[in-house]
């Protein structure tokens, strides 16, 4: 048997299936990219790998990023479900508290979209729990066998088990759950406060329906993969990106598939961490701008915001997520005009095909990569990668119905007054992440990848005032990276607290030392030996009589209470304006985040000789046109500096260095960049 | 800067600093109704008072009417308003909503010079009065419904006036929510105001200001070229509110809309007076509700300012329950917007008939419990306040049914009720059941969407219940000759009996409640939108598969049948479709000289024979539906025999049901629905 030296980081896309090598003897990485294969994700998975053409057997350990929760939702191709609920509360699923959640404002004609289960398949037990914990009423089990009954008659393929008030005493859930499970042989089963034990009902249920609805596509397609891959001999063990950013076993991501939404984006975020602090830039957001949508991420001392009240679709999640913000403008988005004459930018895409004008496959109407091969920000004259050449004339063609309506002929400043468009709504997007969480963006370093990344991160930085932008090495090939270097990541809550005047801080370490336990063993079930296991609390905290939470860290070292109403006071002024410090703060629940470190690459730099990194100048418009040095990344030397305008090619991305930046190539071979006027 | 794209981008900017208003709101807010409902808007207004931006999921009920609020402070400080100076409103006679929307206006200057404000209406949780949460079905004058706040600067150049805010706030119940509510609001005021400071920086302030009249100007330009396209005429439209919670007679509403080639005139002349209970607005709120509706049909799409509002005139004498004066109390200005909203959307849809809509539950359906707070100790000791405002089904319209339980179209996103496992929590109650409610929903080609049921278990004694809702005597209406939406109702079960817990329905205020007792509410189903018998048999059997329509219901009213295996019989059905249409009783309309109103009723004259088909005697409630009408026109029965069968109705009327004489509409009681 050969030795194992690969680690293996693979991003399924909706286009492309992205595949990274790093070999740890050789100390290099690998990349290849192949079509996805829309239902048959592991195939392109498989064809990826074997275009690396190394030895199956050599694999030591694979992590793969997954779009199949999410495609499976959107399409509306999950499970056929069932709910079992609290007597009275058929319908909380249905109507939830009575919000749109989709918009419909001014709308007459708005329709909400259709629940998950239908209204026959959600059926009724009687029993019931305080909001103390106290049985109020037993689990009735005559009704829990009818109901079975009728589960079986449905021939339904999931159940969701979710009880009024199970977060805080599951008893009943987990007896019915158990009942269901003995009887339906092979159906699974999701129990609402197993999965995330937290207060709402509507919430939970929403959760755990998910889950239950995407749990068979899921398994099926995890299995699907197992069997291949070992089929192929690769035996390494297989984990799965979750949308916390930490990597989970299949066996877990089958069960938790409702954590797995962002196992795409997640994978950029984690990757960018991982640049950052090669970088030393702790504080950066993140910028993965691709075909169709943008995503941004927020990421503080190194550490990636989370999110615990999201939605997903229409629907309510309440699984902890990376807190990452997607819009609907990427190269594709489609440039239109406004009822008012102004210009809008998306959601429509070009999408693949027809793609945008440029690409000659019959688009017709303008987008951003139209626009920026207007400003000669692309190239027609160079083809791309895959041998595609821009065509000019097409990308003029398409915006010239705009520019009759606007009566203007210049079709260079209309292309650039429609990037300044997306460019403010891709700020918008990094708004939200940072000024609306109460951080300012130019504490941060922004960190442009993803296919359409680098070419409009300096922008969107100019926007919103940032002075530093990071465009890492491979920025094609980012969230691959960033799978490989997952560590293993357990999220574990218990709905714990009161006010900190009448807690005990012994009380509250007992609690915590439980849960430590609890995050321990399964870590251990993982195969993470103690030593490289790290556990990490917070507190979810607000003023008495408030209803949202902060997030504040905690260390059980702590002697008092002081540090962390200290910490939570200053969170709050900074957030929200104010802090309450004559008023009672509390805890309303302990949150631990399990880690288990895995061997992650050494990244190295081979920088290039001094001679061959200018390639050729050509003019590119920068509010008035500009002779623009065009450089090959591969080939730039380690600390060479430039000023923009510049542009940066490499396979994977082009970045565009407007005037007033200065670019350096850094230690470990990121482009580290500094607006010369804002920077102090 | 490239001019080509700068107007959007500025508008992209002012609509993010309202939506981060509205995060800095919800997630430091200290009442319920504002973090868990959501019932506060934020917005930026000009420095004379026009309406610049508001959020996506902002109400236009608050924010629509911060013009007035700010013109009043304008007028009021005039030149005298300086840094650091905020101000506060609620008065409802000045352009406030109800007491208990409070708004602070925080003034933006560029060069020394006011430019804008920074707005903020917040829902408080209760403002002192009469009862607890202070709205209340059945108060007199407005004093009994809080402190009423004319146009005050409460802080005057950065110094708090700390004297009447103590005032204020101590007047209220739990008065430390209140302070921290106030906060909130400071807070989310002062960081917006900070963001807007740095946009004047950033584009430079007088460009910006320029950019903000472009932007209005272009949405009058895009709300006058659309108006234009509405075929010129007069329309009219009828209504009514039950009652003003006092006395039994029912609230008339009238509204004679006039397009005049790019302009609406919207003039409710003609209404009812004002009254002594909670169902009265001040000025603000008509052009609030035409402007929503002239909106949503028009032009949805594009981001609301002011430039929509100006191709409107609104002639609405004051005195009416519509325009109200001190001391008429107004809590119940959602009650008033709505029926406002529904005469403009039946009117409206005279016009444009593929937009109608029926109609809704009302307004806000407010519904508060309080009482002895048990088992918590320290300062949220005192009372508990369980607020909650049921939505209802929404109405159906010329292409889709309407939608269960849900804020409709002229509503900010809200919740409306809380999490069972939060209310448990926090209030000596147990929720024992929250669902759809079976046959509610308007019967139609469309149907409404249902209502829905709560049942709120009492836990302790002492506690009360105050209603203030609407449409719980004359139910939504259906339009282009659908049914009803069932009506609102709120009753309490006391050891296994249904109690009244008011002569009103609707409107209840501090009813006595035990150990206990069930709080029942129940909303009404949305209208529904053309005839019954011509809505699909496969979509009636998946209504009754779902349990949202009964079998008899769904052979009465849609003349569906059912075999054995639940599914649709069609012969049965179409032998059935042909008996119901034939059995209608329909009458064709001959023209009186006058509208008959007694008193403030419509009055339909039937004959004893009619009325014996009907099942009707005199007084009660009935409507004529017109199948290729608007709204249902509602009406009394006046049994008199004038000899002949046609229905005598005045111009008003004819003119409503949008016929001509010689139309023959279809004749339905009211009062004997099944709800």
């Amino acid at each position: 048997m050969s030795q194992t030296r690969y680690l293996i980081g693979v991003d399924v896309g909706g286009t492309f299936t992205d595949l990274l090598a790093y070999d740890e003897s050789e100390r290099r990485l690998l990349s290849a990219k192949v079509p996805s294969l829309p239902g048959e994700q592991w195939r392109g998975v498989l064809e990826a790998l074997k275009e690396l053409e190394i030895p199956f057997d050599t694999i030591r350990a694979f992590v793969h990023g997954t779009t199949i929760a999410t495609n499976a939702l959107l399409q509306r191709r999950g499970a056929k479900t069932a709910l079992v609920t609290t007597k009275g509360f058929r319908d909380v699923l249905e109507i939830g508290k009575g919000r749109r959640l989709t918009g419909g404002l001014f709308d007459a004609a708005w329709q909400r979209p259709e629940p998950l289960v239908p209204r026959d398949l959600r059926h009724e037990v009687s029993e019931r729990i305080e909001h103390t914990g106290g049985v109020l009423v037993a689990l009735d089990d005559t009704e829990l066998d009818e109901v079975l009954t009728t589960l079986r008659k449905q021939q339904i393929e999931a159940v969701a088990v979710a009880f009024v008030n199970s977060y805080v005493n599951p008893a009943n859930e987990k007896d019915a759950a158990a009942t269901l499970r003995q009887h339906l042989d092979g159906i699974p089963i999701t129990e609402s406060a197993a999965l995330i034990p937290e207060r709402g009902e509507f919430e939970r249920a929403s959760t755990a329906v998910l889950n239950a609805y995407l749990t068979p596509v899921m398994s099926n397609y995890l299995a699907m993969l197992a069997k291949e891959l070992s089929g192929q001999g690769i035996t390494a063990p297989v984990n799965i990106m979750g949308s916390n950013g930490g990597a989970m076993t299949l066996e877990i991501a089958a069960q938790r598939c409702a954590g797995t939404f962002l196992s795409g984006p997640v994978g950029g975020v984690s990757g960018a961490v991982r640049v950052a602090g090669l970088a030393q830039c702790p504080d950066i957001i993140t910028f993965d701008m691709g075909g169709t949508s943008t995503d941004v991420a927020l990421v503080h001392d190194l550490t990636p915001r989370m999110s615990h009240d999201n939605q997903i679709d229409a629907y309510p999640l309440r699984m902890p997520q990376l807190d990452i913000h997607t819009i609907g403008a990427g190269g594709g988005s489609i440039i239109w005009l406004g009822p008012d004459r102004t210009l809008q930018i998306g959601p429509q895409s070009a999408g693949a095909l027809p793609g945008p004008a440029c690409y000659g496959r019959g688009g017709t109407e303008p987008t951003i990569s139209d626009a920026n091969l207007l400003l000669g920000r692309l190239d027609s004259e160079r083809p791309l990668a895959g041998g595609l050449r821009l065509d000019k004339p097409a990308a003029e063609a398409a915006f010239k119905s705009i520019a009759d309506e606007l009566d203007t002929d210049d079709l260079v400043r209309l292309a650039d007054g429609a990037l300044a468009v997306a460019v403010a709504k891709m700020a918008g997007a990094v708004r939200e992440v940072s000024v609306h969480r109460g951080f300012d963006p130019r504490d941060f370093v922004l960190i442009g990848f993803g296919g359409a990344g680098p070419m409009h991160s300096f922008l969107v930085a100019e926007e919103l005032g940032m002075s530093k932008v990071l465009i890492p090495r491979f920025p094609g090939h980012l969230s691959a990276l960033g799978q490989m270097m997952a560590d293993l990541r357990r999220d574990l809550v218990k709905a714990w607290g009161g006010r900190l005047s009448q807690l005990k801080l012994a009380d509250l370490k007992r609690e915590a030392d439980a849960l430590r336990e609890e995050g321990s063993a399964l870590l251990t079930a993982d195969g993470i030996s103690l030593d490289r296991q790290r556990h990490e609390f917070t507190m979810d905290m607000r003023y008495s009589g408030q209803s949202f939470t902060l997030a504040i860290t905690w260390s059980p070292d702590d002697t008092d209470f002081a540090p962390l109403r200290q910490a939570f006071d200053a969170r709050h002024q900074e957030t929200f304006g104010y802090a309450d410090r004559s008023n009672d703060a509390e805890i309303v629940n302990i949150r631990l985040v399990s880690i288990g470190d895995v061997d992650k690459p050494v990244l190295e730099f081979k920088p290039g000789s001094s001679s061959d990194h200018l390639m050729r100048q050509r003019d590119v418009w920068f509010g008035g046109w500009k002779e623009t040095n065009i450089f090959t990344r591969a080939n730039l030397p380690l600390g060479f500096s430039f000023e923009g305008p510049a542009i940066v090619e490499e396979a994977g991305g082009t970045s565009i260095v407007p005037p007033g930046w200065t670019v350096t190539v850094d230690n470990s071979g990121e482009l580290l960049c500094r607006h010369t006027e804002y920077y102090s | 800067m490239n001019e080509l794209g700068r107007l959007e981008l500025i508008r992209e900017s002012l609509v993010a600093v309202v939506n981060e208003m509205r995060a800095n709101v919800i997630r430091s807010s200290y009442s319920s109704i504002i973090y868990e409902g959501h019932d506060f808007s934020c917005g930026l207004v000009t420095a004379d008072g026009r309406l610049i931006a508001q959020g996506e999921a902002d109400n236009p009920i608050h924010i629509f009417a911060v013009p007035y609020s700010t013109a009043e402070i304008v007028k009021t400080f005039a030149d005298d308003i300086h840094k650091g100076d905020i101000f506060l409103h609620n008065d409802p006679y000045t352009g406030g909503t109800h007491l208990n929307d409070i708004l602070m206006l925080f003034p933006v200057f560029h060069d020394n010079k006011l430019a804008m404000f920074t707005a903020t209406r917040c829902h408080w949780g209760d403002v002192g009065g009469m009862t607890p949460g202070s709205l209340s079905g059945r108060v007199k004058e407005i004093y009994q419904e809080g402190m009423r706040i004319e146009p005050t600067r409460i802080c005057e150049r950065g110094r708090m006036n700390d004297a009447f805010l103590n005032l204020l706030i101590n007047n209220m119940r739990i008065s430390h929510e209140r302070r921290g509510d106030f906060n909130t609001m400071l807070g989310t005021s002062r960081k917006a105001a900070e963001q807007i400071e740095r946009l004047f920086k950033r584009f430079g302030g007088t460009a910006f200001l320029d950019a903000v009249e472009e932007l209005i100007a272009r949405s009058e330009a895009v709300a006058r070229q659309r108006i234009a396209m509405i075929p010129d005429g007069s329309y009219q439209a009828e209504g009514y509110l039950d009652s003003d919670g006092h006395n039994p007679e029912p609230l008339l509403g009238r509204l004679k809309l006039t397009v005049d080639g790019d302009k609406l005139i919207a003039d409710f002349s003609g209404s009812s007076p004002q009254t002594s209970g909670p169902t009265n607005v001040g000025p603000a709120m008509a052009l609030n509700a035409v402007a929503t509706v002239v909106k949503s049909y028009l032009d949805p799409e594009t981001p609301v300012n002011h430039g929509s509002f100006n191709p409107i005139e609104i002639i609405n004498p004051p005195g009416s329950f519509l325009n109200a004066t001190l001391p008429a109390p107004c809590g119940g200005m959602a009650e008033c917007r709505a029926i406002m909203a529904a005469l403009m959307v039946s009117a409206l849809g005279q016009a444009l008939p593929e937009k109608l809509v029926g109609d809704l539950k009302g307004g806000a359906n407010h519904v508060y419990m309080s009482g002895p707070q048990t088992g918590i100790v320290g300062d949220n000791a005192g009372i508990f306040l369980l607020y909650e405002y049921p939505a209802g089904g929404t109405g159906a319209t010329a292409a889709a049914d309407g939608n269960h339980v849900v804020r409709a179209f002229p509503e900010g996103d809200f919740n409306v009720v809380q999490a069972a496992e939060i209310a448990e929590m926090q209030c000596p109650v147990r929720i024992e059941h929250y669902g759809l409610r079976k046959d509610s929903a308007g019967d139609g080609e469309f149907r409404g969407g249902c209502g829905m049921r709560r049942d709120i278990r009492i836990l302790g004694d002492g506690a009360s219940l105050s209603v203030l809702g609407d449409h719980a005597i004359i139910p939504p209406f259906g339009v282009a000759g659908a049914h009803s939406g069932a009506k609102n109702r709120f009753t309490v079960i006391r050891d296994g009996e249904v109690i009244q817990p008011s002569p009103v329905p609707g409107k209840v205020g501090g009813f006595p409640l035990r150990k206990g007792d069930i709080v029942r509410l129940e909303s009404s189903g949305g209208g529904g939108y053309g005839d019954p018998l011509a809505r699909d048999p496969l979509r009636v059997e998946r209504d009754v598969h779902l349990g949202y329509l009964g079998k008899e219901r769904a052979k009465e009213r849609y003349g569906v049948v059912f075999d054995d295996h639940g599914a649709v019989d069609k012969t049965a059905t179409q032998a059935k479709r042909e008996r119901n249409h034939a059995n209608r009783l329909t009458l064709p309309i001959s023209l009186a000289k006058e509208d008959e109103i007694d008193g403030t009723r419509r009055r339909i004259t039937l004959s004893q024979a009619t009325a014996q088909i009907l099942g009707v005697s005199n007084g009660d409630l009935i409507e004529l539906c017109h199948l290729s009408g608007a709204a249902a026109l509602r009406g009394w029965v006046h049994i008199e025999d004038t000899g002949g069968d046609a229905l005598h109705l005045g111009p008003l009327g004819i003119s409503a049901l949008a016929a001509a004489p010689g139309d023959t509409v279809e004749l339905r009681a009211l009062n004997a629905r099944a709800s």
